[in-house]
Formats: structure tokens, C-alpha cells, sequence
């Protein structure tokens, strides 16, 4: 019993590393990173040469949403402020957040404010806090501070006049300052986005954000869950925890595994989810990684909402769907619950189907289906009208309804029949 | 190390040491042994001194103010015999000043007011005499223009020692000739509070100090003193203004630009050796010379200094002696041992002859001071005294001497102080880095300086690389400086804005601390604020490359010496500009200038109006005022009349009042304000921006010029050729008379620029450059562009060539840039990344890709819906045995695609009636997807 016991404490403290290592974006990319092909080697030189030669730079991060833009950028950031402890401030802004202009530059000036131990105005003007960053990039630019503007979501950024990127980059060629703009977008076409004079004046450094090839992605697979070998956890267990592992990478079913869940997505961000996933549903008591944590994994993230939604619906929902359906296939375009129910009132009088629901009834359903997005409204005209007027649409589409219908248990066959004709 | 290296960029001064040319001899060194002789110290000075007056301005001056300082400063020495003597006027030592006060103790009483150096004459009777010939004088007196005025300093005539003050009358002559006038303002009333403040701060001095230097109890005391100095110099001359306004009478300060005293000339902006004390300078004559360190002779040959040590060596005492100066570092073999971890014995001197330190050895062994002349005037009582700026050795700052410091290095600091002439040595040179590297043999008083040090905030700061720049950057550190400049149109109308300007200063000490930094009320609090703690070390220990040097070149911020391929325009600029000043009634100009980004149009303008402001610097054209805007840094269209009403006067109103007076200046012919009959250049970049909804602001704006007298000259440039067509025709009557376009450059031009600009820099092969023009031009012809593919190609280069150092240890890497690192710049700029984030992306991807190609190529309809798509997607997949995933992963699929704008989607949950289309031609996907490994059966449907 208390060695039982013992080996959980064990297997708990395991998991709980490698939990902490896939929540910590510094350990999943620093070893893709010494490389000199790497991103971050090329990123890192950028930023530190505009440090020490100053001079001024601008450069997008582009790659898909998970490829480890931030992530990389925060790397190689804390890694230059231990370098250069006292010559860079960084002010982040989110297009999110900050996409007005008016707004960005005020955060602007707040955090340059907060860096340099200023006091911060609530109420300046946009050209209060424009003149005063310009006149914070001379001084700094003098004192050899460089100030890194990272601009994340960069594409909200380059929308309307986009008068912040425009003064941020007129006084970055115009002063005599240190200063580097960093946009990171998931966007491919950001820069077509910029107006033709910003675009002038941006310097156009690009980094793409790439998927790791496979081998890479493997290697990496085991880089995470392996444990180390200079932990605290005893010698015996983890040599065996990554025998194990090894053998379970080198399963053939393992690869099969992994490559159905990235032929879906093929991000480090996406793979390392599912780790973190897997991990968690490792046996305690076995306190190993087996195949079954992995598969459980991909089929709870395998999941097919729309079919979902079509189990948990009622007998007349699925009625009501089928006839809409019906409707389709006789080529009428737009629908509304009035013809639905005629539609389920012809069908009621030809087979004479047990479920017959009074209007009242049907128009819950109509609801009901309506919330789950099972069925839309086609435009946004007509407010005002009430629901059982307003044209809608089916959104899933026949063959997901037949294989939701066959999927259904107590499904009336009727209705199959009725899906074929 | 870390010491060699820094010299290699800055290549110290090179030295056949010859004794400088303008030394003055050394017996005429005033050495003012003061203590009891005091009184007979003016006649003493007279006899040996003429002056030279070149240009005067006259100044009011209380006669009282520094008085009573001096004895308060006195008091102090004594009671904290801490050397103050940095602070305020006296660079005396306490003791001199406690034997000076006793003396003047006496007269006290009676008096009221203590007499200035000369304690015999009351005040009161010099004052009234004074006033007395001020006013009898008056017509006799040619302000400034006297040549030569002998002072005879006998006390009885010491009136007409002030004929050259200028009565008040005279004064505003004297602002018409547009000599400003400055006013000094008094320090009487804050007296006490500097004292009350003292003790505290004192503390505090003495608690941040971290001086680890062998004077470190000197350079306690100094800092002490000028800790005090600094927080309460502001106070201090805030108060006076007030003063002064109340008691404006006509004594006055006469201030010149030039004076030449004691056989020196002095100009302001010179550099000069202020004694440090009296007992220091006691310590015999200052040689002309260094003496050899070997011989410890003078003279006789040629001398060579050591780079690191200083000293100097005469070529024939060298062992082996050396034929000339070799080129490059030296360093002398006492060095070279120690730093072999030797001990090293200098040569003693011959017995009885003591090695005489240079001004040099005692500057930067902080037994004298140097400082840089702000202003010269004459004092009431006729002595001579300067406002200095305190330079100071990096062993005096907080951080002490860092490494890479080089020898001669001083740092500026922003503290002043008011010293009398008396204590001037002589001159000394302290120069930019740039000079510095190019004087060789310029003597031993040769300085570098290159940062200003902030003594509050122990930070340092580069030094603005324009000289004239530097009073707006250093304006919110000194404002009684400042002050006195603005006072120069001291004329009625401004009293009312001047007073309260002055309750404002009045209110502020208190209120500093609280001020936000963003807050511009005319200047941004706390700014100074900013600045280095340690001047980093890669910015002296390194040695620029080849590459890396081009890259500073290239960069877009480094403004060019010349501008080439540009001159036609320019010409006619600056044509259109001469001619609109020049003509009399400036009727209706307004040039439109056009043309695509990047083709110099805002930076050719620019260039126009330095060179016109040379001109007019020259006096050979009429000073005007040039005002500029950017229509897209204003936050709306209308705050342009509030910039341009600020930049005319100087007030910030709202936009409608601005206008309003705009309106009454320009169309009304009247004045706001003093020189308002200067014309006008207004220029506006992208005035595209301008444009409202009924185009008023534009109307207005180039309304004005038409009018008589507006003397208003606008130059607007936008991108757009047919703006003006745009516009409502009443706006672009006005507007499209005169234009200027600005072509594309072509390739040649871009060639010639970027060479230009690597001119005696080898690190560009010459196809390269020409490749990355030819490509820009056939793009774009935007310059900005072109520097930016060369810079990146550098950078690439530079990279390539680090890490290939760093792995392999060969240096057979070539740092030229070539064709390779320019097109990979190329690439990197102008093509879209999508066909590789498509070849890399997923299976399922790229499965969704093909179909939608193969859906366009069925259809022949761009646009498609997601439920044919997924149609399409399994019978791919089933036919060629893949597993079909389901319709809502593919969907998300399809939004993953969407979001990088791969393709163009509607929102996902549109579901089967979701919109797509593809982003990129159909071919790029089908380049892409190909040959890729793991789906060859795509290239069927491609």
C-alpha cells in the first residue's frame, strides 16, 4: 500500500514537470533555436545590431497562428535585457486592444512613462503624446537606449489612416533615434495592407514562421517528455520512464497517431496542446506514458460539433430538419417555419408518422434549432419581423444529417426512408 | 584591453607635442592672491589690463544682487567649510572670502549693503554716479562700437569705466538693431531660502557619493557644492525675475560677445581652465611646455606622446630613439612594462628641479577645472565675469572612470555658474569626437568630449551632433538661461504674458514633481531624466567593419551630405522660394509639389530651406519664418491652424481661435505679434490629408497667400498628380498654378545615390548595387526602398559572415556584399511568403488547397461554397485513399487557411453556405503543391 502510494507521489511529480516544461514556451523553443538558419538567431541579430550599431529597423513576424512568433520574440528579448541590461525598454501595444490610433499612442507614452519612472498624463492630446514620443526616441536615441516597439495582431494596426505607424516610422527616419518595430501578424498579406507611404518607409525585414518538418517534430516529441536525467526524481524510474517513452515513439501506431492529428494542423503550438492533453490523462498508478493517453487524447480532440449537436436533438428537431431538407432538394431556395410546417404536414398526411406536434410545439423546436446554429437566419434584414417569418437556412449540410440520423438511436426510420426520396 | 581598444576609433591626438600657438605667456597668468590686499586688487588689475569691446549689449542689472550672496557665501564657507566655491560667482576659496567678509563686516551695518569687491565705495553712491553718467553720457556713447576703451580703473573715474552701459533709451535702440538683450535677473529674495535648503542637501550630497578616486574628498566637496547649486539654481533665478520687474531701473549689465582680457581673447564658446583655488595655483608657474619625461628639458625637438600614460617623450630620448612620429598608437615603454605587470620606475627628476605639471596633468587630476564660456558680460562695478558650463574628468561622475574612457576625455555637465574672469588661465580646446580624430598636433590642451553628464540624475547623454540643437534639447534643464533669451523682446506688449508666465514659475518649484511627462505645457517634465548610467561599452570598444560601416551609411535616418539627381528641382525650388521672399507683396504663392513615396520630395525642400537660412545667416536675403507641418501627424485636419499659430507666436490656442487670428493676421493685414512682417513659408507634407468634407481647411490655408500683405508663401506636397483636380475648382485655382513633379528615379539615379553614399567604403560589389537599383526601378523608383534592399543585403552578409567566423575559425570569409545577398534581400522584400507557408503547411491543408483549385478549375467561377468544397474534398480523399475527416475539422481547416489570408472566407459559422475564394493565383498553388512528398497524387488534380 505504501509503496503504491509512494509510486503516485512519483508519477505525480513527473507529470507535474512535464506539465510545467509544455506551459513554458522558454523550454519548448530554445533547443529549435541555436541553428543559425533558425529564427531566432536571425531575429536576435536584427534586434542587436540595431542595439549596438544603432540604427533603426522594422520587422514583421509572419507564420500561422501556434508557429511560435511571441514566443521566440519574448526569447530572444529576455535573452538581449540580460545582454544589454540598461539600453532597451520594450513597449508592447496588441491590435486588439489598440488599434485606435488615438488609444495606441497613449499606451505608448504611458509605457515609456513607466520605463523611464515619468509621470503619465491621462488627459494629453494625440499630439501631446506624439511630440513626446518623439522627443522620448531623441533622447533615448542619445542616451543609447534602443526602444522596441513590438506591434502584436499587426495587421489591426494597418487599418484606416494608420497615423501611429506612419509617426512611428517618419520619426524613425527622421530623428536621430534607436528604435526597432517589431509587427508580428498571422496575416501573410500585412505589408500589402500598409498605406503606399507607410510602406515606404517601412524597412521590410520579414521573418517567416514555418511548421517544423517531421523529423524535427519527432525529435521534438521526445526533447519534451523525456524526463531529465539530473532531476530530483530517482535514477531507476526515470531511465525506465524513458525507455518506455522511446519505445512508444518508435511505435509505428504511435507515428500513425501523431501524423493524424498534425495532417489537421501542423503548428507547435497545436502539438504542444495535444502533449499537454495526453500527459494529464496518464495512469497515476502505472506512472508511465502509454499509447491508450495518447488516443484518448486525439479522439477528445477529434470532435465533430455540428453531429454533436444532432444527437442531442429531439425526435421533432430532426423532423423539422429533414423536411427543410426536403425543401432543398425540391430547389426552393429560402424557407421559413410556415413552410416547414407545410412541408411537415404533407409529410404527415402521406405516411402518417406517430409524431404529429401541434404548431406551437414545432415552433419551439424551430427555436431550438435555431440556437444550436443548426439553422440560421439567411440575412440580418428584418429584425423586427418575428422569427417564424424570416427566412432561414440549414447550415449542416445532407450527408452530415444522414449519418447524423443513422448515428441517432430511437431515429423513426421513416425519416431515412424520407432523407433518400 | 578594454583600454586599446576605444583608441582605435578615436585615433588620439598625434603629437609632435609642439607648445601651442596661442598660450598665452605665462607671467600674464592673473594669479589673484587676494586675502587682505583686496582692496588695492583693482588698481593692480588696471594697470596691466586693456579690454577690448566688440559688440555690447546692455542688461539690467541690480547692483545689490550678487552682493549680499557673496557675504552669505562667505557665512556658509565658514560654517561648512565645504568648498562651495563652485557655486554661484566666486571660484575663491573660503578662506579668501572669510578674510574678505570680515573686512566688509564692518561696513554693514551702516550701509545696509555690502560693497562689491571693492568694499570702500558704498553701493548707493556707485549706484547713483553710475546712473548719473548713464544718462549724462547717453548721446556721447556709441553702444559696442567703441573699438577700444581704455578702462582706467581708478576708483574716482570708475563711472566712465560705465559709459559704455547703455541707458534705457539707448536700450530699445538696441533692440531694434536686433541685438538681443538679456536681462539678468537678481538673486536677492531667494537668498534665504538657498541657505534654508542647504544643510539638507548637503546630506544628501553626502550620502550619494561614491567617489572611489584618490581625491575622493575633493571631488566631495565640489560635488556637494554642486549638488546644492543644482536644485537650487532654478529657484533662485525664478525669483529674480520678479525682482527684477519691480526694480527695473538703469543699472544695467553690459554683455559682449567677445572680450579680450589679460592678453587672451575670450569668445563665448570658448573653453577655458578655471582655477580651482589659490593655494593650487601657488603651486609655481604653469609651463608653456611639457617637459620630456626622460630629460625633463624643454623644447628642443620633437616630442611624441604616449597613448596611455600622457606623457611626453622627445624622439631622441626614446630608447631606441625614433627618427619620426610613427603612425598610429604609441605607447611608451614605461607603459608597455606595467602593463606586462612590471614595476616601472619612472625617471627622477634632476635634484632641486620639481617635474612641473601641465594645465593638462592638473585639468584631469581635478586640481583645476574646465569650463565652456555661455555669456561675457561686464559687471556694474566694472570686473569681468563669465557664465561658465562645468565640464568635468570621468573620475568626478557617479560612475567614476569606466574602462573604455579614453585620457583625455571630459564629460559637459549641465551645471553653470557665474565666475569671474579673474579666474580664467587660458584656453583649452574641447572638441567633438570628430575633430578630436582629426587633431594631431594641436597642442596639450586637447579634450574629447562627447556626452553631457546630467550631475542630477549621474546619467549621461550623447551630445546632440548639431551644436545649435542643443538649446532645445537642454531647455528644460536651465530655464534661467532660457529665460534671458526669451527676455530678448522685452518689449511692453509681452509684459503681460511675461508676468504670468513668471506666476507660473513662480507656483512651479513646488509642483515640478508632479507634473506628467506627456503633458507639453511647452516643454516635457522630467525628460532629463532619461540618459545612460554608464556609457555602453560596445559603442567605444568596437571597431566598425567594412560592412558594418556601409550599413550606418545606407540607413535611411543618416541624412545625406548632398542630394544627388535631384538638382533641377531644387533648382526650381529654390527659384520659387527666393522669388516669393524677395517680392515685396508675395501675392498668391503656392507650389504643388508631387510625386510617388521615396523620391526625395519632403527631404529636397528641406535641403532648399538650410541652404536659403545659410543665405540669410550670410545676410544677403531677408530673414523670413519657416513653418512646417505634416498633415498626417496632426490628429485632425483642423489642428493644423493651432500648429501653425503656435509655430508663428508661440501660444497654443484652440483650433477656431487660431484660426480666427490666423484670419486677422493674413487677410486682415493685422499684427500679432513682433516681426510679423517676415514673410511667411509655410510647407505642407501630405496635404492630401487635408481634405475635410467641404474642403474648408485647404480653401483657407491657400486663401491666404492671395491676399495683399499676407506675405504667406505655402508649399504642399502630396503623392497624388491630380489632387488639385480633386477639388473643388475654387481650391484648385489656387493650388494648381505652379507644380513640381518628382518622377520615379530611374536606375542610374538610384545607382548614383547609393553610391553616393558608400563613397570610400569597399564593401559593395558594383553589380550588386546596380542590380538592386535596376530592381527597385522597375518597381517603384523609391529610394527608401533601394538603401533598404542594399542595407539588408549588408546585413545578410554581415550575418553570414559572423557565423561562418564563429563556426569555422578561418577568415576566408569575403565581407562584400554580392549578387546572392542583394537577391536574397529582394526576396525577402518583394515576394509574398505564402508559397512557402503553402508548402509546408498541413496535409489536410494542403488537400483543401488542391480542391479548391480543382473546383475553380471546374467551375470556372472564383468564388465557391463550402459544402461543394468538402464534396469535392472527400471524393479526393476517398479516391485516392486518404481519410476524410469530417466536414468541421475540415472547416477548420478552412479558417486556418482564411486567417493567414491564404484564401478569403466568410466566418466559420456560416458553415455549409460559407464564402471562399482563393487569395493567390492559381498557379502559385499549384507551384507549391506539386511535388509535395507526402501527397503526390495532388499534382493530378493541379
Amino acid at each position: 500500500m505504501g509503496r503504491e502510494k509512494e509510486k503516485e507521489k512519483l508519477s505525480e511529480k513527473a507529470l507535474n514537470l512535464l506539465r510545467s516544461r509544455l506551459s513554458d514556451p522558454n523550454f519548448i523553443f530554445r533547443p529549435l533555436s541555436d541553428s543559425p538558419d533558425s529564427n531566432y538567431s536571425k531575429l536576435k541579430f536584427i534586434i542587436s545590431t540595431s542595439v549596438t550599431e544603432a540604427c533603426n529597423n522594422s520587422i514583421l513576424l509572419l507564420g500561422p497562428r501556434g508557429s511560435g512568433k511571441v514566443a521566440v520574440l519574448e526569447l530572444v528579448l529576455s535573452d538581449l535585457l540580460q545582454q544589454y541590461p540598461e539600453a532597451i525598454s520594450v513597449i508592447r501595444l496588441n491590435g486588439l486592444l489598440h488599434s485606435d490610433d488615438n488609444c495606441a499612442l497613449k499606451e505608448i507614452a504611458r509605457q515609456l512613462c513607466m520605463e523611464h519612472q515619468l509621470l503619465f498624463s491621462k488627459v494629453a492630446s494625440f499630439d501631446d503624446n506624439s511630440q513626446f514620443m518623439i522627443a522620448m526616441l531623441r533622447e533615448c536615441g542619445l542616451a543609447h537606449k534602443t526602444i522596441i516597439f513590438v506591434l502584436d495582431e499587426f495587421d489591426f494596426f494597418a487599418q484606416g489612416k494608420q497615423r501611429l505607424l506612419y509617426s512611428l516610422l517618419d520619426a524613425m527616419q527622421s530623428v536621430n533615434s534607436q528604435a526597432v518595430v517589431i509587427g508580428v501578424s498571422c496575416r501573410l498579406d500585412v505589408d500589402q495592407l500598409l498605406e503606399k507611404r507607410v510602406r515606404s518607409r517601412f524597412s521590410h525585414r520579414k521573418l517567416l514562421f514555418l511548421s517544423p518538418s517531421k523529423e524535427d517534430t519527432e525529435r521534438f516529441i521526445e526533447h519534451i517528455l523525456s524526463l531529465p536525467m539530473d532531476s530530483s526524481l530517482p535514477h531507476n524510474y526515470t531511465a525506465e520512464f524513458n525507455g518506455r517513452l522511446k519505445k512508444l515513439l518508435s511505435d509505428e501506431r504511435f507515428k500513425e497517431l501523431i501524423d493524424t492529428y498534425l495532417s489537421f494542423n501542423f503548428t507547435i503550438g497545436h502539438l504542444v496542446r495535444f502533449l499537454f492533453q495526453a500527459v494529464s490523462y496518464m495512469d497515476l498508478s502505472a506512472g508511465f506514458l502509454s499509447l491508450g493517453n495518447f488516443k484518448t487524447a486525439l479522439s477528445s480532440n477529434q470532435r465533430q460539433p455540428k453531429l454533436e449537436c444532432i444527437r442531442d436533438c429531439s425526435v421533432l428537431e430532426l423532423y423539422m430538419m429533414v423536411c427543410m431538407k426536403r425543401l432543398e432538394v425540391k430547389e426552393q431556395a429560402s424557407y421559413n417555419f410556415y413552410s416547414v410546417m407545410t412541408e411537415y404536414k404533407s409529410i404527415h398526411d402521406s405516411f402518417q408518422t406517430s409524431d404529429y406536434y401541434a404548431a406551437n410545439v414545432c415552433l419551439r423546436a424551430f427555436e431550438h434549432l435555431l440556437q444550436c446554429q443548426l439553422i440560421s437566419f439567411i440575412d440580418n434584414k428584418g429584425h423586427n419581423q418575428s422569427v417564424e417569418f424570416r427566412p432561414v437556412k440549414l447550415l449542416i449540410s445532407s450527408a452530415e444529417l444522414h449519418q447524423g440520423l443513422k448515428s441517432y438511436q430511437q431515429c423513426p426510420a421513416i425519416l431515412l426512408k424520407l432523407m433518400d426520396r | 584591453m578594454p583600454t586599446e581598444t576605444p583608441r582605435k576609433q578615436f585615433q588620439s591626438p598625434k603629437k609632435p607635442k609642439q607648445s601651442p600657438n596661442n598660450v598665452k605667456s605665462q607671467s600674464s597668468t592673473p594669479s589673484i592672491h587676494l586675502s587682505p590686499q583686496t582692496p588695492q586688487l583693482p588698481l593692480r588689475r588696471s594697470s596691466r589690463r586693456s579690454l577690448q569691446l566688440f559688440t555690447s549689449k546692455t542688461v539690467d542689472e541690480m547692483l545689490d544682487l550678487s552682493t549680499p550672496r557673496k557675504a552669505l557665501e562667505a557665512l556658509d564657507g565658514i560654517g561648512k567649510c565645504s568648498g562651495n566655491n563652485r557655486k554661484g560667482s566666486s571660484v575663491r576659496t573660503p578662506r579668501t572670502l572669510k578674510c574678505k567678509f570680515n573686512e566688509e563686516d564692518r561696513e554693514i551695518p551702516e550701509m545696509g549693503k555690502v560693497g562689491e569687491g571693492n568694499g570702500e565705495v558704498s553701493p548707493e553712491a556707485l549706484e547713483s554716479k553710475k546712473r548719473k553718467n548713464g544718462l549724462s553720457e547717453e548721446g556721447s556713447v556709441k553702444m559696442g562700437k567703441s573699438p577700444k576703451c581704455k578702462l582706467n580703473e581708478d576708483l574716482g573715474k570708475l563711472g566712465e569705466g560705465n559709459g559704455d552701459v547703455v541707458s534705457p533709451e539707448k536700450r530699445k535702440k538696441g533692440l531694434r538693431n536686433e541685438e538681443s538683450v538679456k536681462t539678468r535677473k537678481s538673486l536677492r529674495c531667494k537668498l534665504s531660502e538657498e541657505e534654508m535648503e542647504i544643510p539638507d542637501l548637503g546630506k544628501l550630497g553626502d550620502a550619494t557619493f561614491f567617489p572611489v578616486s584618490p581625491q575622493a574628498l575633493e571631488s566631495k566637496k565640489r560635488k556637494k557644492g554642486g549638488e546644492k547649486r543644482a536644485v537650487t539654481r532654478a529657484m533662485a533665478t525664478r525669483s529674480l525675475k520678479k525682482v527684477n520687474k519691480e526694480e527695473k531701473k538703469g543699472r544695467k549689465r553690459v554683455y559682449y560677445k567677445k572680450v579680450v582680457y589679460d592678453g587672451g581673447e575670450f569668445e563665448v564658446g570658448d573653453d577655458v581652465y578655471v582655477k580651482r583655488r589659490e593655494d593650487a595655483s601657488s603651486d609655481d608657474e604653469v609651463p608653456e611646455m611639457e617637459e620630456c619625461r626622460v630629460c625633463f628639458k624643454v623644447g628642443r625637438g620633437v616630442m611624441i606622446e604616449c597613448d596611455d600614460c600622457l606623457g611626453g617623450f622627445h624622439l631622441k630620448c626614446l630608447t631606441p630613439p625614433l627618427k619620426e612620429v610613427p603612425d598610429g598608437d604609441w605607447v611608451c615603454g614605461f607603459c608597455q612594462a606595467r602593463k606586462l605587470g612590471k614595476d616601472v620606475e619612472f625617471p627622477k627628476p634632476p635634484e632641486g628641479k620639481k617635474r612641473v605639471r601641465t594645465l593638462r596633468e592638473k585639468l584631469l587630476a581635478s586640481d583645476l577645472w574646465a569650463a565652456r564660456i555661455e555669456s561675457l558680460w561686464k559687471e556694474v562695478d566694472g570686473s569681468y565675469w563669465f557664465r561658465g558650463r562645468w565640464y568635468i574628468i570621468p573620475e568626478e561622475t557617479a560612475s567614476g572612470r569606466q574602462p573604455h574612457n579614453l585620457k583625455r576625455e571630459l564629460y559637459r555637465t549641465n551645471d553653470f555658474a557665474d565666475i569671474e574672469m579673474e579666474s580664467i588661465i587660458r584656453q583649452c580646446d574641447v572638441m567633438s569626437p570628430k575633430e578630436y580624430a582629426k587633431a594631431n598636433d594641436q597642442g596639450d590642451d586637447v579634450f574629447l568630449c562627447e556626452y553631457e553628464y546630467d550631475i542630477q540624475w549621474h546619467s549621461f547623454k550623447r551630445l546632440a551632433e548639431i551644436d545649435n540643437d542643443e538649446d532645445g534639447e537642454c531647455a528644460n534643464g536651465d530655464e534661467d538661461w532660457n529665460s534671458c533669451k526669451e527676455d530678448d523682446s522685452d518689449t511692453d506688449e509681452d509684459m503681460e504674458y511675461e508676468e504670468e508666465n513668471e506666476r507660473n514659475a513662480h507656483a512651479r518649484p513646488s509642483t515640478t514633481h508632479q507634473l506628467a511627462a506627456n503633458s507639453r505645457k511647452g516643454r516635457f517634465f522630467g525628460i532629463r531624466k532619461v540618459g545612460t548610467k554608464m556609457i555602453p561599452e560596445h559603442v567605444r570598444c568596437h571597431k566598425q567593419t567594412e560592412l558594418e560601416r556601409a550599413k550606418a551609411t545606407l540607413l535611411l535616418a543618416t541624412l545625406p551630405k548632398s542630394l544627388p539627381c535631384r538638382n533641377k528641382e531644387m533648382e526650381e525650388i529654390t527659384t520659387f522660394v527666393k522669388g516669393a521672399i524677395c517680392d515685396d507683396q508675395c501675392l498668391g504663392r503656392c507650389l504643388y509639389i508631387h510625386g510617388v513615396p521615396g523620391t526625395g520630395k519632403t527631404m529636397s525642400v528641406l535641403a532648399v530651406m538650410r541652404n536659403i537660412k545659410s543665405e540669410v545667416d550670410a545676410g544677403s536675403i531677408r530673414p523670413y519664418c519657416f513653418v512646417e507641418v505634416n498633415g498626417l501627424k496632426l490628429a485632425a485636419p483642423e489642428n493644423i491652424y493651432t500648429v501653425i499659430y503656435e509655430a508663428l507666436t508661440g501660444h497654443r490656442v484652440s483650433w477656431k481661435k487660431a484660426l480666427q487670428l490666423l484670419n486677422e493676421r493674413f487677410s486682415d493685414g493685422k499684427k500679432i505679434a513682433k516681426g510679423d512682417d517676415r514673410p511667411c513659408i509655410l510647407l505642407i507634407d501630405e496635404l492630401d490629408l487635408l481634405v475635410t468634407r467641404n474642403q474648408s481647411v485647404l480653401y483657407n490655408i491657400l486663401d491666404w497667400p492671395t491676399k495683399p500683405h499676407s506675405k504667406l508663401i505655402v508649399i504642399g506636397i502630396a503623392n497624388t498628380m491630380d489632387l488639385p483636380e480633386k477639388l473643388l475648382p475654387r481650391i484648385s485655382s489656387r493650388m494648381g498654378i505652379q507644380r513640381l513633379c518628382f518622377g520615379p528615379y530611374n536606375y542610374q539615379q538610384l545607382q548614383e545615390i547609393i553610391s553616393s553614399r558608400l563613397k570610400g567604403i569597399d564593401a559593395f560589389e558594383k553589380q550588386a548595387v546596380e542590380f538592386a537599383s535596376r530592381k527597385v526601378a522597375a518597381i517603384s523608383g523609391d529610394a527608401r526602398r533601394a538603401l533598404e534592399i542594399c542595407r539588408r543585403a549588408a546585413e545578410i552578409a554581415d550575418y553570414n559572415m559572423k557565423n561562418q567566423i564563429s563556426s569555422v575559425n578561418s577568415s576566408t570569409v569575403k565581407d562584400v556584399v554580392t549578387m546572392a545577398d542583394v537577391d536574397a534581400a529582394i526576396q525577402e522584400m518583394f515576394q509574398a511568403p505564402h508559397v512557402q507557408v503553402m508548402k509546408s503547411c498541413s496535409k489536410l491543408s494542403k488537400i483543401f488547397l488542391t480542391a479548391m483549385v480543382y473546383e475553380l478549375y471546374k467551375t470556372g467561377m472564383g468564388e465557391t461554397t463550402f459544402e461543394k468544397l468538402a464534396m469535392t474534398c472527400s471524393c479526393l480523399c476517398t479516391s485516392n485513399g486518404e481519410a476524410f475527416p469530417g466536414w468541421d475539422t475540415l472547416l477548420k481547416v478552412g479558417c486556418k487557411l482564411g486567417e493567414c489570408r491564404i484564401i478569403l472566407c466568410e466566418a466559420g459559422d456560416r458553415h455549409r453556405v460559407q464564402k471562399l475564394q482563393l487569395n493567390f493565383p492559381s498557379d502559385d498553388v499549384a507551384f507549391a503543391l506539386k511535388d509535395s512528398k507526402d501527397l503526390p497524387w495532388l499534382a493530378k488534380y493541379l
